[in-house]
């Protein structure tokens, strides 16, 4: 098949337009929306994490729950049009890691009510950091930017804990607006 | 150096590979969604999809949704892969001799 230089160029121009036309198609279904909901759930957390201490634990489970459900409703949502293939090992590998972190080590190894986490900001860190984990993963699985998600906030979260814990609840705040900020990013700025 | 893919070359086909690349290796795009952004009509998408498919370029999957029959376009590895060969082969014929 042969075609002159300028039925080439024009055919490229045509595959760019198309691809440019369904890169602002699909920018809704990059990831904003759990982006957005986790970032206010984390800013909502930790506000009153800080204002009420471990009388927030109670909110703090019920904005989780929520966010869960939420995530839920979301991926059905947008699975409407674009949907992806399920990963069973990826759900394998977030299954395993949950299971260990809630059941395995405080439960079955541990205590869950009377292990010693030296205060609630540990007990919370340890849950955090759990979650964050699947983030790495699902971002080295997928080879997207979830992992550094992950990674900062896993280094942020144990870092102020251990060296600064008067300002852990600033810390966990500071990634719910990480959270909204990389929400708008890939919503209106990535490429 | 590479060929074009007729298949491919094609205008209304070439639009429909070059979206359907975009997406990740997993994600698979409602047929409505498709029509919708491309500006086709339901037969020619279909035509379309049907000779693509035909030459494994595209997996094409019907699903239910809510009780209402979806049907789900995804390329294939095959279908990246000449793609891909084909804009290279389209850059080749614009590079100075």
């Amino acid at each position: 098949m042969n075609i002159s230089p300028d039925e080439a160029a024009q055919a490229l121009k045509e595959i760019e337009a198309s691809r440019s036309l369904m890169r602002s198609a699909i920018r809704s279904y990059r990831g904003h929306l759990y982006l957005w909901l986790w970032g206010c759930i984390w800013v909502a957390m930790s506000s009153l994490n800080w204002a009420y201490g471990q009388g927030a634990l109670t909110y703090t489970n019920w904005l989780s729950g929520g966010g869960l459900a939420a995530t839920l409703l979301i991926t059905v949502a947008q699975g409407r049009q674009i949907r992806c293939r399920t990963d069973g090992r990826f759900l394998g590998v977030c299954a395993t890691l949950l299971a260990f972190g809630y059941l395995v080590w405080p439960v079955l190894l541990g205590d869950l009510h009377s292990y010693d986490f030296r205060s609630y900001k540990a007990a919370f860190a340890y849950f955090s950091v759990l979650w964050m984990q699947i983030y790495m993963v699902g971002g080295i699985w997928f080879d997207n930017y979830w992992f550094w998600i992950g990674l900062v906030s896993t280094a942020l979260i144990v870092a102020v804990l251990l060296l600064v814990p008067a300002l852990f609840w600033a810390s966990t705040l500071l990634i719910g607006f990480v959270l909204l900020g990389t929400g708008f990013y890939v919503r209106y700025c990535w490429r | 150096m590479n060929d074009l893919d007729p298949v491919i070359h094609q205008p209304a086909r070439l639009k429909i590979m070059s979206a359907l690349c975009q997406l990740g290796e997993r994600a698979r795009v409602d047929f409505t969604f498709l029509k919708d952004n491309l500006g086709l009509t339901d037969g020619n998408l279909g035509a379309h999809l049907a000779t693509l498919e035909t030459s494994r370029y595209i997996a094409v999957e019907k699903e239910f949704v809510a009780r209402r029959p979806k049907t789900f376009v995804a390329a294939t590895p095959e279908g990246r892969h000449a793609f891909s060969s084909h804009v290279a082969a389209l850059q080749s014929i614009l590079l100075p001799k």
